[in-house]
């Protein structure tokens, strides 16, 4: 295995000797498994190299023991290499976000993450015991997070009460989650939806409720790559947007972007949803000139302010 | 004898040693390096540099009683290892699963967990990633700031930042670092995926960190701004309401009607961001207190009717 160089087999020695030599007497099989270490590959590693590491003058005496007997190892007077090498900060930082991140999703309060996760911040947060790192995946409620984890492990249909965003209603689907993830600040569930008789990718911090039912369902083969935001039933809207609202060109999809001499901009938008459209045009205000509305008629500010307004009065 | 002896032993060299070595000296005490001083120096550049690569932290120091001064090499025993969590076979077990799930790109989360005491496995299928989060270049060196209170500087747009770093934050899909910034006196927040080049060291922080820390990413649009403080009241329609709950915490909830819809109150600092908030939920919320809030809503909405 040409991949696992000598600075692999070094940085994984670095590992496996100090939990040898703290086991007194471990199965090389457990070695080779808990480290990643080819199981022949590290008998030899153990026998040809490691047994005649030591310092000068590289006297008996100077030299790490290895003991091989019937498939058990021992490893002592390896004194330089006692303890393993510490862990960097890129890595204390994944394994802090990683865990922090599942607690989150599995809500688990009194279980071996948590008891994990205490001791790590204690071993590589500040000296106060607290950890500079806070890491959110995205929102949504536990108990629909919790729902659709277990539906997607289970294979299990799911019932969800989903909010459109684009069109402003609310939507019964029963679906065949297959995965569960976070993109870009927000969670998703991927799943083939019994309504629409296709994939879809729902934002979770968007179903406002989720029952697992138990029907199973049969996942797909190869995870599926859908797209988060699929154009379907879309139609372009063009926007003259002002300089103070030039962030709409970088925050959504467009079909193009051409800067005009005064510095306003001109900008292409597929838009599916007449209430996204409603949204965006109410918060812009003066920011904004519709240019061409799409098949959405020119009203469309001045209706969605007036039904807000009724309220009002 | 093999490149894998021969690194192990010069670990072993650079651990043992309670002075730096001068090179003549590993040459001498560490073998399988090759004849001839030009091929040893290179060999042992690079041998040097993986240790370095891997994290070993190789230190370049005066050699005591050297005349003219030189410098040699040598390991600290304790910067070498660093704390040890003690983690048992559960704790790792469930630290693996959860690193299988969310992983930063580029950084090897099982390499860690070999190193905190191997991978054990916790029997559960494995489903594929939930989240791979980005790794900037600066996000290392800013957490072992905030962690060890030290003071850094990075470039950041046209400008050079001296800050104290408090925490880092992964939110809305992005890294940023809070804290104490040297120039402005003030608390300030950061890209991590916006500093230009390195983020590098300048010593211990002087300003004290927060007791309570608060998390600026969490500090929502509304409260990002200097106009005069208000609370305002928000009705929400009772179809809106447990997104809007979730999102702005139980706390924010005064009162819960029959219907289902609820009142929030939010303290405001940025009248147009509340003002953008309350129009996300079209006919489905309104402004009830203060008047004045109430009014400028109404202004601008007339505005839009002409």
């Amino acid at each position: 295995m040409s991949r696992f160089t000598s600075r692999e087999r070094l940085n994984r020695l670095l590992a496996v000797i100090p939990w040898v030599v703290a086991q007194d007497g471990v199965a090389l099989d457990d070695v080779a498994h808990r480290f990643g270490y080819p199981r022949d590959r590290l008998e030899a590693d153990l026998l040809e190299v490691v047994q005649y590491v030591g310092v000068y003058p590289f006297t008996p005496d100077t030299l790490i023991e290895v003991e091989i007997v019937d498939d058990m190892v021992w490893i002592r007077y390896a004194d330089w290499f006692t303890r393993p090498l510490r862990v960097d900060p890129a890595q204390a930082v994944a394994l802090l976000a990683a865990g922090q991140s599942m607690l989150s999703i599995t809500g688990d309060d009194d279980g071996p993450l948590l008891r994990g996760l205490t001791k790590l911040g204690a071993a590589m947060g500040a000296g106060d015991g607290t950890v500079p790192l806070q890491v959110r995946l995205g929102e949504g409620a536990e108990e629909v997070m919790a729902v659709l984890r277990q539906a997607v492990d289970e294979h299990r249909m799911v019932d969800i009460d989903h909010y459109v965003y684009s069109r402003d209603e609310w939507v019964q689907r029963r679906i065949e989650p297959s995965r569960f993830f976070a993109d870009e600040g927000q969670w998703y569930v991927a799943a083939f939806c019994r309504r629409a008789e296709d994939q879809r990718v729902f934002r979770v911090d968007r179903i406002g409720s989720a029952t697992l039912t138990d029907i199973s369902f049969t996942p797909p083969d190869t995870p599926d790559a859908t797209p988060v935001f699929s154009a379907d039933d879309t139609t372009e809207v063009r926007l003259l947007l002002r300089p103070e609202a030039a962030w709409v060109a970088d925050q959504y999809p467009n079909n193009g972007v051409t800067t005009r001499p005064d510095g306003s901009i001109e900008v292409a938008m597929p838009v599916t949803g007449r209430s996204w459209l409603e949204r965006l045009l109410l918060r812009l205000g003066p920011s904004v000139e519709v240019l061409d509305s799409g098949w959405f008629d020119d009203r469309l500010t001045a209706d969605a302010a007036r039904r807000i307004l009724a309220r009002y009065r | 004898m093999s490149k894998l002896e021969r690194l192990l032993n010069l670990t072993a060299a650079l651990l043992d040693t309670p002075r730096p070595l001068l090179i003549e000296e590993i040459r001498e005490r560490v073998e399988g390096y090759p004849d001839g001083d030009d091929a040893f120096k290179r060999s042992f550049e690079r041998d040097k540099d993986e240790l370095r690569t891997m994290g070993i932290p190789v230190t370049l120091a005066p050699v005591p009683g050297t005349d003219p001064p030189r410098e040699g090499y040598r390991v600290d025993r304790r910067e070498y290892a660093g704390a040890d969590p003690q983690l048992a076979a559960d704790e790792l077990a469930a630290l693996h699963l959860a690193a299988t799930f969310v992983r930063l790109d580029g950084v090897d989360g099982e390499d860690a967990l070999r190193r905190l005491g191997g991978l054990v496995d916790t029997g559960v299928g494995a489903q594929g990633p939930v989240a791979d989060l980005p790794t900037p270049p600066g996000l290392g060196p800013l957490f072992a700031a905030a962690r060890d209170a030290r003071a850094v500087t990075f470039g950041y747009g046209d400008d050079t930042r001296r800050l104290e770093p408090w925490t880092v934050t992964f939110a809305k899909g992005r890294w940023y670092v809070a804290g104490f910034d040297q120039v402005r006196g003030a608390e300030r927040r950061f890209r991590v995926d916006r500093i230009l080049g390195d983020v590098t060291d300048t010593g211990s922080a002087a300003e004290p960190r927060p007791s309570t820390r608060r998390d600026a990413s969490r500090l929502a649009a509304w409260q990002m701004g200097d106009d005069e403080p208000v609370r305002a009241l928000v009705a929400i329609d009772a179809d809106q309401a447990p997104w809007a709950t979730h999102h702005l915490g139980a706390d924010a909830v005064v009162d819960t009607h029959d219907d289902g819809s609820v009142v929030v109150a939010l303290d405001v600092t940025n009248r147009e961001a509340l003002r953008s908030f309350v129009l996300t939920f079209l006919e489905h919320a309104e402004i009830l207190e203060p008047a004045e809030l109430r009014d400028d809503m109404t202004r601008w909405l007339e505005a839009r009717i002409r």
